[in-house]
């Protein structure tokens, strides 16, 4: 993983940390290949709030809503964090 | 603009794009704005302004112990057309109660309504019978209405499943919502054939609401009904068939 990764990845799980509460989330160790739904169990409204805050936080070259709005379904509930951190790479680069 | 103060109570909110207003309004107990969030909003988002709110005791919107009725809930959305400050006439799109929801606001306040779109409404709208599985079996009825593949991702786990349950039990258990909606009259048909506003009628070809579809295509005197595969929840089973035929009718 690139340090631009990993400074992502950083960043996002403080933002997950910050939707699903400090209770829950320190149990988990917040990867690469952890699942939003699987391991996280973010209901859809909580991902409306990781949007909003990844919106916040790295401003409009982030559109995160408008990339998921190009997935189907399935693939928006079997997301992991890494193809998040990879896609905030991409946008950044 | 997450949670804003709409009229009396806090509303969670979601603003995305720039245009005419359209405004996306959820279903009742399983449902909030993320339903919309996904697909339908991005899709409207480069033509319209398109406004997104949880029903008031769902998604993140206050949990308010009554006020469930359609008249109550009609106002809800003037509150929130207000404090998008959303002025014009808007386009309204609504599913199941949501539906009603618009419906209702459209008979009341017909010169502030560009265009309808009712997705999979009840009528009566106590007549649902997904409605009548929560009231004999409790949350597990209702879960029963659902396609397998989008219970587990509703209920799938531990936390999700506790949080859901949490949600349903307030609006079930604490609040007025099954009485209101028990209470709730049928619109008559000479109330509806007065609503001169462009409609479009989406209904899933099994759902329980389908021949609700036809009714309201034979009195409402502008509208077009469109017929999807799926059931009642077709903002979750087939959210881009679902979505193409609003963008459709709204931009096309």
């Amino acid at each position: 993983m690139t340090a631009a990764s990993a400074e992502i990845l950083e960043t996002l799980a403080g933002l997950i940390r910050q939707v699903i509460g400090e209770d829950w989330a320190d149990d988990i160790d917040i990867g690469m290949e952890t699942s939003f739904a699987d391991d996280l169990e973010l209901e859809s409204i909580e991902f409306v709030q990781l949007a909003e805050l990844l919106q916040n936080h790295y401003g409009k070259d982030v559109n995160f809503v408008s990339w998921l709005s190009k997935m189907q379904l399935d693939s928006i509930i079997g997301l992991k964090v890494g193809q998040v951190v990879e896609f905030v790479a991409q946008c950044q680069s | 603009m997450p949670i804003l103060t709409t009229g009396a109570i806090d509303s969670h909110v979601q603003l995305m794009g720039e245009g005419s207003p359209v405004v996306l309004i959820h279903g009742l107990l399983l449902g909030s704005l993320a339903g919309w969030y996904f697909h339908t909003g991005p899709a409207l988002s480069p033509n319209h302004r398109v406004i997104l709110y949880d029903l008031r005791g769902h998604g993140r919107s206050e949990r308010l112990a009554s006020g469930y009725d359609l008249v109550t809930l009609a106002e809800d959305l003037g509150s929130v057309l207000e404090a998008t400050r959303a002025s014009g006439p808007v386009d309204l799109v609504g599913h199941s109660y949501g539906g009603l929801v618009a419906l209702r606001f459209a008979l009341d306040h017909p010169a502030r309504v560009e265009r309808l779109v009712l997705v999979d409404v009840p009528l009566p709208p106590s007549s649902m019978s997904e409605m009548k599985g929560l009231e004999q079996s409790g949350a597990n009825g209702l879960l029963e209405a659902l396609p397998s593949g989008l219970r587990d991702a509703i209920v799938g786990g531990g936390r999700r499943a506790r949080r859901f349950l949490e949600g349903i039990d307030f609006l079930v258990n604490r609040s007025s919502l099954l009485t209101d909606l028990a209470a709730e009259q049928d619109i008559p048909d000479e109330a509806l054939s007065a609503l001169e506003c462009p409609t479009l009628l989406v209904f899933g070809q099994t759902s329980s609401c389908a021949a609700v579809g036809d009714r309201l295509a034979a009195v409402l005197p502008r509208a077009r009904l469109q017929t999807l595969p799926g059931g009642h929840f077709l903002p979750m089973e087939v959210p881009e068939l679902l979505t193409r035929a609003i963008v459709e009718f709204l931009d096309g």
